[in-house]
């Protein structure tokens, strides 16, 4: 993963003037770099270990009610009552494969159908980029609520609109069976911005002549585009897929924010992420919330997993 | 490099293609441009209209504006402390998670520390409710819950390895030998990356500060379990205010136009860098 | 310029570490508990709490401590519940809950100051409080909330449309509802809570006049008898024909601007919510708007009569006295008779009886909450620990109902859930 530096040379001797204690630099730095970065591993290990640690033990009780109430151990029940479970388990599940999928899908293809428009030069393009920005720095509790209004099935501009077309009115999130799909759609208005500008950076590091090479042999557009440039980008793609998944799959504001605790009424958008704060805040099932958690966590770390060893099989 | 091949790329590099492609490239990146930027417009648009007006989805752009929502909105006392704790909550959060995580973002990328990076990058895999249990067991015990503090802590945890990834970037490009020639000259090693290596970084520090401030602006589950109404933030304001006002939609908007503000001046003015930050990482890979 | 940088981030340094510092002690100091501590008390979005916060400053000359009232939806009120019990948090002091969502839950976490000796004092009146909101206040023998809103469903209707009065059987509802119902105009003939959780407690009031109830007398489960099968295909009728699209999506806030806005002949919800249709800022209705007694279903007319909000004492607050003083202020004789006036239900037999206080509702709903407290069952959900789960399970087969799904199947899948969940309940409550 990283890129070696000529001329790192931390293990340099130093050419002490003379006089001065010979102190080599790489001693000298091996104690500074372990002060500089012990603040960070510090805070973070004590946010993150601490705690992980304390719901994977919450996860083997029965932990209920109360956070600090006398709780019994139970093994791996709660894992297996949540494996077992084909009510609200699997079916959250599903849903957040289902969502993370079909977004993440949809953002890298738009995503880089947008970065080859604009990878090369055009006047206007910080503007564009500019506007590029703006949905994904927006505030999701904003853009749930926004897109609440422009798809409200009575007063919303979008039936509207649709109307205009003559297309019938629709529900979108007032419906069961449309919801989810509405909010992947959502979720790809926000984020494929993100992608275009990853892709966009990537695409700029790109050596010429290969495409160059490709367009004198007579390739096509596409061709050059499938054969060439995409091979080279794969690193790229590949490390803005897993940073997008990765926030895909734990995605919670705008889907509580449009439709509440539970996913809405017939469970529709809840994913793992609901399902867990829910069994947390509104059933305060600690201990089983606990173990989905766990089982969810290692979820997805087997995707980020799975991508890398992708990733390692492509460059290699 | 070939000459002749040398030759060739140099001509070709960096003209505006005047192909037939463009204006159908033209018009493909206009139409993109429009679905972005279209709901925000209908948004702040929305913000300036009646309730009637808004509830009503025949009328469009073209209406008379008026001002009485963002009034309301800026007259509403609990609006403005939630904004005001936004804004403490983010900058607190931000300095604090700058001056532990860009020294650690200077170490790793200095050194090539990867694997101990990595350990920090792991903070963004875990899901924050399975941190949100024992962190207010624990908080609870000093008494900490529905503070500034525990705010702050929870966003810093976010804020920190956003801002190593940033930086940890930016510090491996920086050329190595300006630091060893300060240190030929005398400076200590902390000297060497205090006057050399932060000033070299700070178009990138300003950047990552950025956005770590932003993403604690946004930042909605944190405060929905951990505040309380004096320390509430605007996002759980924003979300309250669907449930009590459901048919103030007006007032909505503009609460929401006021609370996207920062957000689009930082897009405005920051544009270049905050691509820069964003994009960092992503292709080292 | 480079020593003008290592000035600033010096100073920034400690600028930080001087304002994480202030912020400890901030939070730190709300240990100490003086005479210009603030009585904090937590309330829901709710007709009764603005009125209440309307006469806050009486309370405050009297005892010459501040209240501070914080209003949150119910929904939050709970998660802020959840937060501050389970960190045995100090800054709350009075709770304003759902003796029938909550009690039991909290009882058993031992959350819940006893009142039991509290209300013994003869001033407070204990017997005048009406038996079933009395029973539901007292866990295991220990009063643990007193209440000050009681609620009934109310069918509200448009006396413009039904000028020989409201229907009198649900039959006829039902008929009548879907005689109004004109999509493309936009007019609906009915509209109700449709969301899962918050439509069960409405949908009881049908579940009872058909003859049903969530669990049977020996506590089994009882939503997949032909009763609540029959219920849950009733309202889902009423609503997947009657009613307005994304009716899954609605509860409260979003039925009552609809039928304010003049666009349905009926609405079923609390009584207690009247006031939103006799204000003229907010409704359209107010001349028009009538106020039905439950209609008769085939076992009669069976509607909830509850003690839907009440007041309790949190175990770590440092104000228990003081807190106690404004229960007794706000639950007392005199407070519940001056706000029941106003046109807000209480729970005392004093008020009910009181001329003037009923006077305060419109005369048609006055007669309908009489009819429906003669008739009246003690509860509007299951009467469990972990009421959210149970709403959640009994609920699906309500959903699937207005969606047009096969109720058969889901209520038998639900009656299966149930049963496992009532087991491990049982236990709880047990432990």
């Amino acid at each position: 993963m990283s890129t070696t530096h000529p001329g790192r040379t931390s293990e340099r001797l130093s050419v002490a003037p003379a006089g001065k204690p010979s102190r080599t630099f790489e001693q000298q730095n091996r104690r500074l770099r372990w002060l500089m970065l012990t603040p960070a591993l510090g805070f973070v290990g004590l946010m993150i270990i601490f705690p992980l640690l304390f719901t994977l033990n919450l996860s083997f009780t029965d932990a209920f009610g109360a956070v600090n109430s006398g709780r019994r151990y139970l093994g791996l029940q709660n894992f297996a009552d949540a494996l077992s479970d084909n009510r609200r388990f699997w079916p959250a599940l599903g849903r957040t494969a289902v969502f993370t999928v079909g977004a993440v899908a949809l953002e890298t293809v738009f995503g880089l159908a947008i970065a080859m428009l604009m990878r090369k030069a055009f006047t206007g393009a910080r503007i564009v980029r500019t506007i590029l920005m703006v949905p994904l720095l927006a505030t999701p509790v904003a853009i749930g609520i926004l897109w609440l209004l422009i798809l409200d099935p009575t007063s919303g501009i979008a039936n509207e609109l649709l109307q205009g077309i003559g297309v019938p009115r629709q529900e979108f999130l007032g419906s069961v069976s449309q919801s989810l799909g509405v909010l992947m759609l959502i979720d790809v208005w926000q984020w494929t911005p993100m992608m275009t500008l990853l892709l966009l950076a990537g695409l700029s590091t790109l050596p010429e002549e290969p495409e160059e090479a490709a367009l004198v042999d007579g390739a096509s557009a596409w061709q050059r585009f499938r054969f060439v440039i995409l091979p080279m980008l794969s690193t790229t793609l590949l490390t803005a897929l897993v940073l997008r998944a990765v926030d895909a799959l734990k995605t919670f504001d705008i889907l509580y924010a449009t439709k509440g605790p539970g996913g809405g009424s017939d469970f529709e958008v809840e994913t793992l992420n609901v399902y867990a704060y829910g069994l947390t805040f509104d059933y305060q099932e600690y201990g089983l919330a606990a173990a989905v958690l766990v089982l969810f966590t290692l979820g997805i770390i087997g995707v980020v997993v799975v991508l890398r060893l992708r990733s390692g099989r492509t460059t290699s | 490099m070939s000459t002749a091949t040398a030759t060739r790329t140099a001509a070709l590099r960096p003209v505006v293609r005047r192909t037939p492609w463009g204006p159908l490239r033209a018009l493909a990146i206009t139409l993109v441009c429009l679905v972005i930027v279209a709901p925000v417009v209908w948004m702040i648009a929305a913000g300036f209209k009646t309730n009637v007006q808004v509830t009503d989805p025949t009328v469009g752009l073209i209406f008379s504006p008026t001002l009485d929502n963002f009034r309301n909105v800026l007259a509403d006392g609990e609006i403005l402390r939630s904004m005001g704790n936004s804004a403490i909550v983010g900058v607190v959060s931000t300095v604090l998670a700058a001056v532990i995580a860009v020294p650690a973002a200077w170490a790793v990328g200095r050194f090539s520390m990867h694997r101990t990076g990595s350990l920090v990058l792991v903070a963004r895999i875990v899901p924050a409710i399975s941190l949100l249990v024992p962190w207010y067991y624990v908080f609870a015990q000093i008494g900490l819950v529905g503070s500034y503090t525990v705010l702050v802590l929870s966003h810093m945890f976010v804020a920190v390895p956003l801002i190593l990834w940033i930086m940890i970037g930016f510090f491996e490009g920086l050329p190595v030998e300006l630091e060893e020639a300060a240190r030929t000259d005398g400076l200590s090693a902390f000297g060497a990356f205090l006057r050399i290596a932060l000033p070299l970084a700070a178009p990138g520090t300003a950047t990552a500060a950025v956005l770590a401030f932003i993403s604690s602006w946004n930042n909605f589950m944190f405060a929905l379990i951990l505040s309380d109404e004096t320390t509430q933030t605007m996002p759980v304001t924003l979300f309250t205010f669907i449930s009590y006002a459901s048919t103030d939609w007006g007032g909505l908007m503009a609460a929401a136009t006021l609370m996207t503000v920062p957000v689009l001046l930082a897009a405005v003015f920051g544009q270049k860098y905050l691509v820069a930050g964003l994009t960092a990482g992503a292709t080292k890979g | 310029m480079t020593s003008r940088r290592t000035a600033l981030s010096r100073r920034a340094l400690l600028t930080a570490a001087g304002s994480a510092a202030a912020l400890t002690a901030c939070a730190s100091g709300s240990g100490a508990v003086g005479p210009n501590t603030p009585l904090r008390v937590a309330a829901a979005n709710h007709v009764w709490s603005n009125a209440l916060r309307e006469r806050l400053p009486e309370f405050e000359q009297v005892t010459g401590r501040r209240v501070s009232m914080q209003i949150l939806t119910a929904d939050q009120l709970s998660s802020s519940y959840n937060v501050k019990l389970n960190a045995s948090a100090v800054d709350l002091d009075v709770m304003m809950m759902r003796p029938l969502q909550e009690q039991l839950l909290f009882a058993r976490n031992d959350w819940l100051v006893d009142l039991t000796d509290r209300v013994a004092d003869p001033a407070f009146d204990w017997a005048d409080v009406q038996d079933a909101a009395r029973a539901r206040s007292t866990t295991r023998d220990r009063v643990l909330s007193v209440p000050v809103v009681t609620e009934r469903p109310a069918l509200y209707y448009r006396k413009d449309l039904l000028p020989d009065g409201p229907p009198q059987t649900l039959e006829a509802l039902l008929e009548q509802a879907l005689s109004f119902t004109d999509r493309d105009a936009g007019v609906y003939g009915f509209v109700g809570r449709g969301q899962r959780a918050p439509a069960v407690s409405q949908w009881s009031n049908i579940l009872y006049s058909f003859g049903g109830d969530f669990t049977t007398p020996e506590g089994r489960s009882g939503i997949d008898t032909p009763a609540a099968r029959a219920a849950y295909t009733y309202y889902g009728d009423l609503l997947r024909r009657a009613g307005p699209p994304g009716a899954t999506n609605m509860s409260l806030e979003q039925t009552m601007p609809i039928f304010a806005q003049g666009k349905s002949a009926f609405l079923i919800d609390a009584d207690s919510v009247y006031t939103n249709f006799t204000d003229p800022k907010i409704s359209k209705i107010i001349d028009t708007v009538g106020f039905g007694p439950w209609p008769a279903g085939p076992a009669g007319s069976v509607p909830y009569d509850i003690p839907s909000w009440s007041l309790a004492i949190s175990r770590f607050s440092r104000l228990q006295d003081d807190a106690w003083s404004f229960l007794q202020w706000a639950a007392g004789p005199e407070k519940v008779l001056e706000i029941q006036t106003a046109g807000i239900p209480g729970a005392r037999r004093s008020a009910w009886a009181d001329p003037a206080a009923v006077a305060g509702f419109p005369p048609e709903l006055a007669e309908s909450m009489r009819r429906n407290i003669e008739n009246g069952a003690d509860h509007d959900r299951p009467e469990v620990i972990q009421v959210g789960r149970a709403r959640d399970i009994v609920g699906r087969p309500l959903v699937a109902a207005i969606l047009g799904q096969d109720v058969d199947a889901v209520a038998a899948d639900a009656h299966e859930e149930f049963t496992d969940f009532l087991v491990r309940d049982n236990r709880q409550q047990e432990a």
